[in-house]
């Protein structure tokens, strides 16, 4: 089977334009997973809008390791953890692109997971190719470019579906991030020197178009590559989402799970 | 006692332990990793928990090894194995 043609045994449902807060997005990924993997909710793409920065770590990783939880503090910027595994990230309102697909796994049947970091992203990185940005992805989990790295995604196969979710920098300072996220010598081991391995070539210097156009590009280009309905979260849904940020995600107990 | 590998091409493990009487005590594997299902993260740190302090990496990392292939249902690791999580360790002992 051809890539568009495994996309396009789905009806896609797309959901944008709301902002929530960071431990709301991060239940919400949990919900619209399980919500797919049962069948209660269509094949989903969902846009993210955020009313707050935060530092979002992976599921594996150590908060006090990746946090400087002062500076943090200092900068009113919350710390969450996420469901799925790789590093820890800075957003802020209006500064990055993120989005999740909530997909059925035999959207990604055969391929290993390596190969479907690469299959999930493709119709991003095709549209940055479009927009004039040289892109292409990097294994394991980067998008990346000729002036350096524009993205990451991770995933995680839970309750029946796949999660894929994917950050990219739009407007992110970059003297901002070391502030707040620990980087570590040995993750750099094998990226040459550190300079260029924090290099991030953030959108918006990349393109000069407003944050909003492109995200619409990339929704456009979704559409056409895929097929994508116009969707919407229902009141149940981001019910429970806040339900879990009250058990889970708002919690100290599951944001320090590896303190 | 800390020690860090980063798989070439792959994601960082991190370790913390103690040494209690020449075995490995209180271990804690965290990095960027990814790991499917979650839970088995307790089955890697839990394959170190107790082994010799003069165990060898290769040791290290067939206990390891052992301990996810008896684990429930498929296990994934993706830009780590065991014997980075192996040479993570070596490393906060030496």
């Amino acid at each position: 089977m051809s890539e568009l043609a495994r996309w396009r045994k789905y009806r896609w449902q797309l959901i944008s334009g709301e902002a929530f807060d960071p431990a709301m997005q991060m239940a919400l990924d949990e919900v619209l997973t399980y919500r797919v993997g049962r069948g209660e909710r269509p094949p989903t793409v969902r846009f993210w809008e955020w009313t707050a920065p935060a530092v979002v770590i992976g599921r594996f990783q150590s908060l006090r390791n990746e946090v400087d939880l002062e500076e943090a503090n200092r900068h009113g910027i919350t710390v969450v953890r996420r469901i799925t595994g790789g590093g820890a990230m800075l957003t802020e309102p209006g500064r990055v692109i993120t989005y999740s697909i909530y997909a059925p796994p035999e959207l990604v049947a055969g391929m290993s997971f390596q190969e479907s970091y690469a299959f999930l992203d493709a119709w991003v990185v095709e549209a940055l190719r479009v927009l004039g940005i040289d892109a292409w992805y990097q294994p394991i989990n980067d998008i990346t470019s000729a002036n350096g790295k524009i993205g990451g995604a991770a995933q995680a196969r839970r309750h029946g579906a796949v999660l894929h979710h994917t950050t990219m920098a739009y407007d992110i300072d970059p003297e901002k991030v070391p502030r707040v996220i620990r980087i570590g010598r040995e993750k750099l081991s094998d990226k040459g020197v550190r300079s260029a391995e924090r290099r991030v070539a953030p959108l918006r210097q990349q393109t000069n178009l407003p944050r909003e156009t492109i995200q619409e590009f990339l929704i456009r280009t979704f559409a056409e590559r895929h097929g994508l309905e116009e969707g919407t979260l229902r009141p149940d849904e981001i019910d429970e989402a806040r339900e879990l940020v009250r058990t889970k995600f708002g919690t100290w107990e599951w944001t320090a799970i590896l303190p | 006692m800390h020690g860090e590998y980063k798989t070439p091409g792959g994601k960082l493990v991190q370790i913390d332990l103690d040494v209690v009487e020449g075995h490995l005590r209180n271990v804690r594997v965290t990095g960027d990793f990814f790991l499917e299902p979650p839970e088995a993260l307790d089955v890697i740190a839990g394959a170190l928990e107790g082994a010799p302090a003069d165990a060898s990496e290769e040791e290290l990392a067939h206990r390891i090894a052992r301990a996810l292939a008896g684990f429930p249902g498929r296990v994934e690791l993706l830009g780590f194995s065991p014997e980075a999580v192996a040479r993570a360790a070596r490393r906060a002992l030496s």
